[in-house]
């Protein structure tokens, strides 16, 4: 299963790198999409302010919430599938790297592998040979594609339970649909963030095992950093992150039971920033990720300048 | 000296040494940790006024409790959006720091060979990218004073009122979210576009490097 979905983050035989990436076209296409839909939510919450009905005020929130949740999940596929194509151009550059680096690189004489050093960018091992993959980068290969399409799926789900919500208001039975929609949609949310997340770890994976494979054509001992403080904290937030968006889907299938309608206005009041607190967990995962990228890439780009300048 | 060149596929300045970062690379450098504290800090502030707010809805008995609930809902949407804004700005500016990675370590590549160092030039993905986390940042930072604004008139204005604000705010936060989130994918969009840049770049270089 893992090299089935190996096979979308790694560029096909004989793809073209000078080719445009149909990845990115894709990926704006339904951002902008994702960026229409909330548009006419906006609309939709400015109508429902001013409409001195209130029944078909709250009517139109209702489904406005489903709508809006589906813009934002819509734009967040959009960022998969943008990283999906950074993935398979960034196997591209690192085949472009494998093929110029030897004419590039200064004569050296052969070196042996130091073990465990300190470098600049923090602490790094130094082997003969390419590091095995760490498990969460295994884990990230094997769970990005069905944590996105779940997630999105739920998204869209839950925008159809909104219907049901919205048309239950005039004999007040929406309270089940109500709870339902906000647990199965922030699932959704909660999910293809996850998904996102370990899209990035695929980044961080490919970034280490691509810069061993340069330095192992290169004859060098191979390099790599040590997971850095930022990857552990990132790991720990999209767990935290994604164990609270579980835990308010279960919570919202309580609330749907509640008998009054004071108790449930009272689950949810606290059910929301429940969730809210749970997407910005995984959010600050990925800040931490996106972070470590960066360093990741500082480390490479400046050995790479030392291959050349002098030859280690 | 930098002098603007159009290649036949990339529009590129070509300089004799490294630009290094441009400007708002330099901000996602200072900025992306502030941003990431701040946001941090507010989900928390946000989760616990939920928790004070639950309670006092359950136990409401009279106009005053439900003035408080209302109040409390403006304060735990301007707090929890306080944090998406923040993270969303870290998350921006992280991607910045990326770009940065890249334009700078790349020119770093060129200049060790001994060529002229061809640098992109900010393409269009990255003028839009700071516009709509510019707009996203505008629209929910005035959500949030609004939400402010209205926490503080709640006993003045009509429950009514307070609830009008509620819904429009909660439109505009949503969609100042989606544009953050929309100019996030074309600072993505737009790594992509330098990682091919780069790819072919850097086989032109050996045949530099040989002269």
């Amino acid at each position: 299963m893992t090299a089935r979905f190996d096979t979308l983050i790694r560029p096909s035989a004989g793809a073209d790198y000078r080719a445009q990436s149909n990845h990115r076209k894709v990926g704006f296409a339904l951002a902008f999409v994702g960026l229409m839909v909330l548009a006419v939510t906006l609309i939709a919450n400015i109508v429902a302010a001013n409409d001195s009905n209130s029944l078909s005020a709250v009517e139109t929130l209702a489904w406005s919430f489903g709508l809006t949740t589906v813009g934002l999940g819509t734009i967040k596929l959009a960022i998969s599938v943008i990283l999906i194509g950074i993935l398979v151009r960034l196997w591209l550059r690192i085949d472009a790297i494998k093929e110029s680096l030897p004419g590039l690189k200064a004569e050296t004489k052969s070196l042996t592998p130091r073990g465990d050093i300190d470098t600049p960018y923090g602490k790094a091992t130094e082997t003969a040979d390419i590091p095995d993959q760490l498990p969460v980068h295994r884990m990230a290969r094997t769970m990005w594609f069905p944590m996105v399409a779940m997630g999105y799926m739920l998204v869209i789900v839950g925008g159809f339970i909104s219907l049901a919500w919205s048309s239950a208001l005039s004999d007040g039975t929406h309270q089940a649909a109500q709870a339902w929609t906000a647990g199965v949609q922030f699932l959704g949310e909660g999910m293809l963030l996850a998904g996102i997340s370990f899209l990035l770890g695929s980044i961080l994976a490919s970034l280490r095992s691509g810069g061993g494979e340069v330095q192992k054509g290169l004859g060098v001992p191979i390099q790599t950093l040590k997971m850095p403080i930022t990857a552990k904290l990132f790991v720990g937030f999209m767990a935290l992150g994604l164990m609270l968006s579980m835990a308010q889907f279960l919570l919202y299938i309580v609330a749907a039971g509640v008998d009054s309608s004071q108790s449930f206005a009272s689950w949810l009041a606290w059910l929301g920033p429940l969730r809210e607190f749970a997407l910005g967990s995984l959010l600050t995962g990925i800040v931490l990720a996106l972070v470590t990228i960066g360093n990741v890439l500082r480390f490479q780009f400046d050995m790479v300048t030392d291959f050349v300048r002098t030859g280690r | 000296m930098t002098t603007t060149k159009t290649r036949p596929d990339f529009d590129v300045e070509v300089s004799g040494k490294s630009l290094g970062y441009n400007k708002p690379q330099k901000m996602g450098n200072r900025m992306w940790a502030p941003m990431f504290i701040m946001a941090v800090m507010a989900f928390p502030v946000a989760l616990i006024l939920a928790f004070v707010r639950a309670s006092t809805i359950a136990d409401a008995s009279s106009a005053a409790d439900f003035e408080d609930a209302a109040q409390l809902g403006h304060y735990i949407a301007a707090f929890g959006f306080i944090g998406f804004l923040a993270v969303f700005s870290a998350i921006s500016f992280a991607v910045a720091r990326i770009l940065g990675r890249f334009r700078k370590g790349g020119g770093d590549i060129q200049e060790a060979t001994g060529s002229n160092v061809q640098t992109l030039k900010m393409p269009v993905t990255a003028k839009l990218f700071i516009a709509s986390m510019a707009m996203g940042m505008m629209i929910i930072a005035g959500a949030v004073v609004l939400h402010f604004v209205a926490a503080s008139n709640v006993g003045t204005w009509e429950l009514e009122s307070v609830e009008r604000w509620a819904r429009v705010l909660e439109g505009f936060r949503r969609f100042g979210v989606g544009l953050y989130l929309f100019g996030i994918t074309l600072g993505l969009g737009t790594i992509i576009h330098v990682l091919r840049f780069q790819s072919i770049r850097v086989r032109q270089l050996p045949d530099v490097f040989a002269k």
